[in-house]
């Protein structure tokens, strides 16, 4: 046996995972092996400078501001899932019955015109002849946008192409803000819309309503908004939407997420008061919240958020 | 009765939030922990926390009981770190070696521990610790995974390479390669000139 399977043997002995007979076998060879009796100083001395060194412990302050960001995501992923799922069987209810036979029917449909007409529109647009079931020109009397052509196989040498494209319909729609399926589209267009107007009309719309009812889905999202958009106007407006809704515990979360995080201090003011106001009602923060706010009450920079933690704190006290 | 961890993962894959977050909160520490002792820094620890759990968040529903789930989760949780690392080398520090060349405080935290330390000298331990973090930094995604796992959290190597999805001799020879790295790197300490 070498002195480098001797080393290896070593290491493992320190680590209590070396089997009785190899340890047997090291003990003898270290009796009489220099080289070998120096490594086992060298590594023992590793060890304890490396024991030394275990100064990185978790504690539960960075726990907890783990477990909130976490939240916070784990949030925008269901959103992200529940409102694209909300979304898509609304403009499924959007075409003639059956939705989802009309919609793939559509598709199929524009993929055999498009073949059809060879790309260069001669003549009018016909359903093409193997597809005798796709038959209802109609469909096509909407403004239906096509982009982003892409092709896959563009060389007919076989007579065939192969390609893939986007197919977008404008849709015009009225209805009660409270209406399920309009709030569905407002959560959509607040989560995902590129424009930041967007996201902020789509939140407006429902603020201006005072005889508002929102669902959970909508008040999920909103918190979403609040703790991740990345437009402070966006995500203010988020916030005086979410203080319309009841009080509990993911809010307070949300939050508490607010004012220990925001970039605004607009918004960690208004998620303040938010706690104070809440507290008022009776909904009082635990040790733990309280540990937070003291944590904002002496870092944050701004004298008026100082201030007004300490005013809570004192209330608890 | 409190769920077991079985039925907590059931509830979690039907979409059950609470039972999800009762799941994170039983391994949670352990995974902040390990991401913690590898980047050291702990934004970086939150933010790998954070991909972790998303991670199984979304693959629990294909999650179907073939391993455990703490030995799926770790797996993760290491592949995660592994891979943050990889992203973020632009960002490590400059090795050991490098430190010790150019700035002469790491010669005199060197000779300081290899004498006895006085209560004034221990005042420079941060120093210490900031020379081992950077060997330790120094060795590969792999050997430093596999270093922390063993050293800091203190898994058996059947468990260390359950979690790496690779066979004990290769931990073994991760573990053996980063002390001699380690070794190299701390060389001029005086304790390990031969």
């Amino acid at each position: 046996m070498s002195h480098n399977e001797f080393k290896q043997m070593i290491q493992l002995s320190l680590y209590g995972e070396l089997s009785d007979d190899k340890q047997k076998k090291l003990i003898s060879h270290l009796e009489s092996c220099e080289e070998c009796r120096l490594e086992l100083e060298h590594q023992k001395k590793i060890m304890m400078l490396i024991a030394d060194h275990k100064n990185l412990e978790v504690n539960e302050e960075l726990l907890k501001e783990a477990r909130i960001q976490l939240r916070g995501a784990l949030r925008q992923e269901r959103n992200n899932r529940s409102s694209v799922y909300s979304f898509t069987n609304y403009i499924f209810q959007l075409f003639s019955t059956p939705p989802r036979l009309a919609f793939a029917a559509l598709s199929v449909l524009i993929l055999g015109i498009i073949i059809g007409s060879n790309f260069i529109g001669r003549g009018e647009i016909t359903a093409p002849e193997k597809n005798p079931e796709f038959t209802n020109a109609s469909m096509f009397d909407n403004d239906l946008r096509i982009s982003n052509v892409q092709f896959i196989d563009s060389n007919p040498t076989d007579g065939e192409i192969e390609f893939t494209f986007e197919a977008a319909k404008q849709v015009h729609y009225k209805g009660s803000v409270n209406d399920p399926r309009v709030q569905s589209f407002l959560t959509y267009a607040m989560l995902n819309d590129q424009n930041p107007g967007s996201r902020l009309n789509s939140i407006n719309a429902m603020d201006t309503y005072k005889k508002l009812s929102l669902d959970k889905e909508v008040k999920n999202a909103l918190i979403t908004v609040v703790m991740t958009d990345k437009n402070a106007g966006v995500r203010r407006e988020a916030l005086k939407l979410m203080n319309r809704t009841a009080f509990d515990e993911s809010l307070k979360q949300a939050y508490l997420y607010v004012l220990l995080n925001d970039s605004s201090s607009a918004l960690r003011i208004e998620a303040l008061n938010a706690l104070i106001e809440a507290n008022k009602n009776g909904h009082s923060l635990d040790r733990n919240d309280l540990d937070l706010v003291v944590k904002q009450a002496n870092q944050d920079d701004n004298n008026y958020i100082k201030l007004k933690s300490k005013t809570l704190l004192q209330e608890y006290n | 009765m409190e769920s077991s961890e079985k039925e907590l993962i059931i509830k979690a894959q039907n979409g059950d939030s609470i039972a999800f977050e009762q799941l994170v909160y039983y391994y949670d520490k352990a995974v902040l922990s390990i991401a913690l002792r590898y980047v050291r820094d702990t934004d970086d620890a939150k933010d790998i926390y954070q991909e972790v759990f998303i991670r199984v968040f979304r693959g629990l529903k294909k999650f179907e009981f073939r391993s455990e789930f703490s030995t799926w989760l770790f797996r993760i949780t290491t592949n995660v770190c592994i891979t943050f690392k990889s992203r973020k080398k632009e960002q490590m520090i400059v090795s050991l070696q490098e430190q010790i060349d150019d700035d002469q405080t790491g010669y005199e935290t060197i000779d300081m521990i290899s004498k006895e330390r006085s209560p004034e000298e221990e005042t420079s331990g941060n120093d210490l610790r900031f020379l081992i973090g950077n060997a330790v930094d120094s060795l590969s995604a792999r050997q430093r995974i596999t270093f922390v796992l063993k050293h800091y959290e203190g898994y058996k190597i059947r468990e260390i390479a359950e979690m790496l999805n690779c066979k004990e001799g290769t931990v073994k020879k991760y573990l053996f390669d980063a002390t001699n790295n380690l070794k190299k790197k701390l060389k001029p300490l005086n304790a390990f000139q031969t």
